[in-house]
């Protein structure tokens, strides 16, 4: 049986690439965009889903890390000139301005400074519990994008950047989106990661086994933070544009929805809603415009589709608590045995 | 050698003074108990030992280093380790997972190691693993080692807190009721498993306990709190017989 499961596997992944391969030659600018999108949203919703679902600490500050992320590896890759077109209300910073690196250090230098910044909020907001921390770690948030917003010289303020260079493909976005979830996967699998998920199951319980719920906290918090900057950094890098006003709460409130609809503390679950949501936010755009019916038609009302997602987002709270997955992970002998109709214990045994 | 020494403890929360002068010695190898009525500060004065809360007055040393006021976890490196009255279990999580997590204290490999099953990493992984069933093992759960440990039977649960206690590598144990709510059957197996385990691992241990079987039948000396204070300590036989006891336990009659 784990050979089926395996050949299942590299079949699946064959397949994803085919499609990939397929994608990145046929389908047209918004469909790779929307696809491209699916893969950043899973490093998102994976980094977040390391702090809140594995952790358990409901830290809301992602849009936080995602635009420290998204202005370092902008601001490192942008040509000399493109960062000279940008900065005419005031002039860039003098190291910054004749600096240019390769797209991969650059994302990785956006992952490691916002893990340095997430270190830094996450030691003192850590020693907060359940909705003080949500709050905590929220005003961090928005007090990185208003520091970004006032840094004219560096960040070019709320002008924002244009010119990045369109860098991200399906190859930069799936690649690193498959690194992550390995990296996480394993990471949540060794000795640390039943740490972390003993200090989600009993603060108390997990300190009097001699787990220092400070340092592991902080660890958590950080090695998400690192995932968020890179996430951010390929996210600028794929709409060529950034400015502070994207990454408001709004952002934040996505990625929750992803782990929130995937399940708190599953990895494929939180992939298979990343793409849900991703998707299904762009095919509900036909709500915002107007819709003949036939015998009545509704006049395009701009916000509908939001409206919609968050009944949505009411129905998975009231009546599937847990998410698609809830802490479950898929395989492939659940899904098997579900398409055949058959239980797996007949008659009490196995 | 003394293994732990608690020194004129006080706990106060706000104006309610849960335990008043609390001092007691424990030996190497020995098992003692902490009786008295409910409500007597009895887990409070557990919680000051384990770090949970800080007492007002006083000082506790294990092996002459002052343990006062340190954190829960840094008190469990150092060689104490506990388990709860109302079983605290990481209930989602199997058997193993429940004790491989108490050896994580040990671990030496940073998360980097551990994340990419580096040598260092693998190696103290199966040592943790070996470690962890060998436990499970002793406390007859191996068949059950990958069930989820809220589906276990609450006798079961109780001994799976011992095991998970014992992997974290302690010198002196903290049972905390070890047999609340146990019928007599599993309540003999018990005072046997504690003695079993006290000669195997070289514990002392310090209980809670309210079953007068278990207290009687293996501890060596006990103590008797009321009110906050201590009101008699000395041999099972002594306390039996101490008539101050006797008047905490079932009151005193009005014409005496």
């Amino acid at each position: 049986m784990k050979k089926r499961n395996i050949i299942l596997t590299l079949v699946a992944v064959l397949l994803a690439l085919l499609f990939l391969w397929f994608a990145k030659e046929n389908f047209d600018a918004y469909k790779v965009r929307i696809l491209n999108l699916c893969a950043i949203y899973t490093i998102l919703g994976l980094s977040m889903n390391l702090i809140n679902g594995f952790t358990g600490q409901f830290a809301l500050g992602h849009a936080g890390f995602m635009a420290i992320g998204a202005y370092t590896t902008a601001l490192l890759t942008m040509p000399v000139a493109v960062k000279q077109q940008n900065f005419f209300l005031a002039p860039i910073v003098e190291p910054l301005k004749d600096l240019t690196v390769p797209f991969f250090p650059a994302l990785l230098l956006g992952g490691i400074f916002a893990a340095v910044v997430g270190f830094l909020i996450g030691a003192p907001a850590l020693r907060l519990k359940g909705d003080y921390l949500a709050i905590a770690t929220l005003g961090f948030s928005e007090i990185i994008r208003i520091v970004i917003t006032n840094a004219q010289r560096v960040t070019n303020g709320a002008l924002g950047l244009k010119g990045i260079p369109n860098t991200t493909n399906l190859w930069w976005s799936y690649g690193t989106a498959v690194v992550t979830a390995v990296f996480i996967i394993l990471l949540i699998n060794s000795s640390y990661g039943r740490a972390f998920k003993a200090i989600r199951e009993d603060e108390i319980a997990a300190e009097s086994m001699g787990i220092s719920l400070f340092k592991h906290k902080v660890m958590a918090f950080t090695i998400g933070a690192f995932f968020a900057g890179v996430g951010g950094g390929l996210l600028g890098n794929l709409l060529g544009t950034i400015d502070p006003l994207m990454f408001r709460f709004f952002l934040t409130f996505n990625i929750l929805l992803i782990i929130v609809l995937g399940g708190m503390g599953s990895i494929t679950g939180t992939i298979i809603s990343a793409f849900i949501v991703t998707i299904g936010l762009e095919w509900l755009r036909f709500l915002d415009q107007s819709i003949n019916l036939g015998f009545v038609v509704i006049p395009g009302i701009s916000g509908l589709r939001m409206v919609v997602f968050s009944v949505l987002l009411m129905i998975v709270v009231l009546f599937f608590r847990h998410g698609i997955m809830g802490t479950n992970e898929f395989s492939w002998d659940k899904l098997i045995n579900r398409l055949n109709k058959r239980p797996l214990v007949k008659g009490g045994t196995k | 050698m003394k293994q732990l020494r608690i020194d004129n403890i006080t706990k106060q929360f706000g104006g309610l003074t849960a335990v008043k002068d609390f001092s007691l010695e424990l030996n190497n190898g020995e098992i003692i108990a902490l009786i008295g009525p409910n409500g007597a500060g009895k887990t409070t004065a557990f919680n000051m030992v384990t770090g949970v809360y800080r007492p007002t007055k006083g000082k506790i040393y294990f092996k002459d280093t002052d343990i006062t006021g340190l954190r829960p976890d840094q008190i469990t490196r150092l060689g104490i380790a506990r388990t709860f009255q109302n079983i605290r279990l990481f209930k989602d999580l199997s058997v193993l997972d429940n004790v491989l997590i108490a050896n994580h204290l040990h671990i030496k490999s940073n998360f980097i190691e551990a994340t990419f099953r580096l040598p260092r990493y693998w190696k103290e992984d199966r040592q943790m693993r070996e470690k962890s069933l060998s436990l499970i093992e002793k406390v007859g759960l191996i068949d059950l080692r990958n069930e989820k440990a809220s589906s276990l039977p609450y006798g079961m649960q109780r001994r799976l807190e011992i095991a998970r206690a014992l992997a974290t590598n302690p010198e002196v144990l903290l049972l905390d009721e070890p047999a609340a709510g146990m019928n007599p059957k599993e309540t003999e197996n018990l005072t046997e498993f504690i003695k079993q385990i006290r000669d195997e691992y070289n514990l002392s241990i310090f209980m809670i306990e309210h079953h007068m079987e278990v207290v009687m039948g293996i501890s060596e000396r006990i103590y008797v709190l009321d009110y906050g204070v201590i009101i008699a300590e000395g041999s099972p036989y002594e306390i039996q017989n101490n008539p101050r006891v006797i008047e905490a336990y079932l009151g005193v009659s009005e014409d005496a």
